[in-house]
């Protein structure tokens, strides 16, 4: 039987994998209300699932756990929410903060290293003269190896393009301004989707707001579909702008034009198109 | 008895005879009351309620109603936390199916407003993190595939393992959300 604080077995219980086995369940439940220590175990593995939720590394049937059941709790959706803001800010942020320059710690001197320093100054600069000799003949010598090290470095850094061309992102972004009324001059965006992508990330912005939800609905150019649905609310920055933004799976589309379908009681039906080129 | 799915709130003479049940002393009535309302008000998160409060709130409602039958019980926690799973499984029971085709889209931004003034406030609380703790979190979202991984191993060995990393970088975005959270509510003020 493994232990309550086995993180798989957390897993399972936080994605409500557990709530069919009575026994089981009762024990990691009564496990975790009466151990303080479980609580860091337990959160860390909150953070984990959201973590893989948010990269789109979840297998089908944990996201869809994540999403029908995980993300039930206000509380947890605030998390999800915070995990984003924080990937964000280091994603777009990078170099606010960078990791600690250890070389760059400074230590004040003591007294009597002040006195050693003084007395041996003369000591010292002759240690450097020779030391100085001693390395100039040493570079010489090391030239030749150095240069067979860059050599090789080359040939790794052209080795690590080749391995971060297929590590690519699997979220990329589709950004909806125009619908089809007020695009007729211009071309549809384009999104190009590698076979490492997983969700596309959608933001339509919205001529006019409607109260209530927006009906979202994917369908092909010629009106085939849905291919995906779902209803949404929007997001009403301070200016009164509104935009809906939502994320969509990336499988099962295929090269081609396709059509968001957003509706409301209240508001027109938009159509907003979009191209999509599947790289390999 | 209140219908499922009807809003309720705890009354006051209900909360009171919770609280003289728990202890005569009032304040350590009071402080047994938030150890048990924190433990169960998590466990319904743990548990995927979409109103943990509500639950606990009706877990008490039960308990008070058996109140009179309940004067020797040696532990309210213990209590408590029984009615409360009898609790879960009826809200369980009565949650609506999801549909297979349906799709629950998350929105992933707030205002814009409110967006930059998080993003504002998250630099000023990564500012307040320990030196240590700040080293932690900046070096964990360092890189890309495999960059990232092997920054996060490296880092993990020098914190005595994943799950030792896990749990460190559980706590700073905990300080971070809780900071970032106090920075907004002086801003909104």
């Amino acid at each position: 039987m493994k232990s309550i604080a086995d993180r798989n077995l957390m897993r399972e219980y936080l994605l409500g994998k557990l709530d069919n086995q009575t026994e089981l369940e009762d024990k990691v439940s009564d496990g975790i209300v009466n151990n303080q220590v479980m609580i860091d175990i337990v959160d860390s593995v909150e953070d984990e699932i959201i973590e893989e939720y948010l990269e789109g590394s979840l297998n089908s049937g944990d996201r869809a756990a994540v999403e029908k059941y995980f993300l039930e709790p206000p509380q947890r959706k605030e998390k999800l929410r915070f995990a984003q803001l924080l990937r964000y800010y280091f994603e777009t942020q990078p170099l606010h903060h960078t990791a600690t320059n250890r070389e760059s710690f400074v230590r004040p001197p003591t007294p009597w290293v002040s006195h050693l320093t003084r007395y041996g100054a003369f000591a010292a600069l002759v240690l450097v003269v020779i030391s100085t000799l001693v390395y100039v003949s040493g570079v010489r010598t090391s030239h030749a190896r150095l240069e067979n090290q860059l050599a090789q470095e080359r040939e790794h850094s052209a080795n690590l393009v080749k391995e971060a061309e297929l590590l690519q992102p699997s979220i990329v972004a589709l950004t909806l301004v125009a619908d089809r009324s007020r695009s007729a001059e211009t071309p549809i965006p384009q999104v190009d989707i590698k076979s490492s992508t997983q969700r596309i990330i959608v933001e339509i912005a919205l001529h006019g707001v409607a109260s209530g939800p927006y009906e979202v609905r994917l369908e092909t150019k010629r009106a085939e579909g849905p291919l995906w649905s779902a209803r949404l609310l929007p997001i009403i920055s301070s200016n009164g702008n509104a935009r809906l933004v939502f994320d969509l799976p990336a499988r099962g589309i295929e090269s081609g034009v396709y059509s968001f379908v957003v509706s409301s009681p209240t508001a027109s039906v938009g159509h907003y198109d979009f191209q999509t080129k599947f790289l390999n | 008895m209140v219908a499922p799915g009807a809003s309720r709130t705890l009354t006051a003479e209900a909360f009171g005879r919770f609280l003289r049940w728990l202890s005569e002393n009032d304040e350590r009535a009071v402080l047994e009351y938030q150890s048990i309302r924190t433990k169960l008000v998590r466990y319904f998160i743990h548990k995927g309620c979409s109103d943990p409060e509500d639950l606990f709130d009706k877990t008490v409602d039960v308990v008070v109603g058996k109140i009179d039958t309940l004067r020797e019980h040696s532990s309210p926690l213990a209590y408590c936390f029984g009615v409360a799973k009898n609790v879960w499984r009826q809200d369980l029971r009565q949650r609506k199916p999801a549909s297979l085709g349906e799709n629950i889209a998350v929105p992933t931004c707030p205002d814009l407003q409110i967006h930059e003034q998080e993003l504002k406030c998250l630099e000023r609380c990564m500012d307040k993190l320990s030196p240590g703790d700040r080293d932690v979190v900046v070096r964990y979202h360092q890189g890309q595939g495999r960059d990232k991984i092997e920054a996060r191993k490296h880092l993990a060995d020098g914190l005595g393992g994943v799950n030792a990393l896990r749990i460190r970088m559980c706590r700073i975005r905990r300080d971070l959300r809780v900071c970032v959270a106090a920075c907004l509510d002086q801003w909104a003020n």
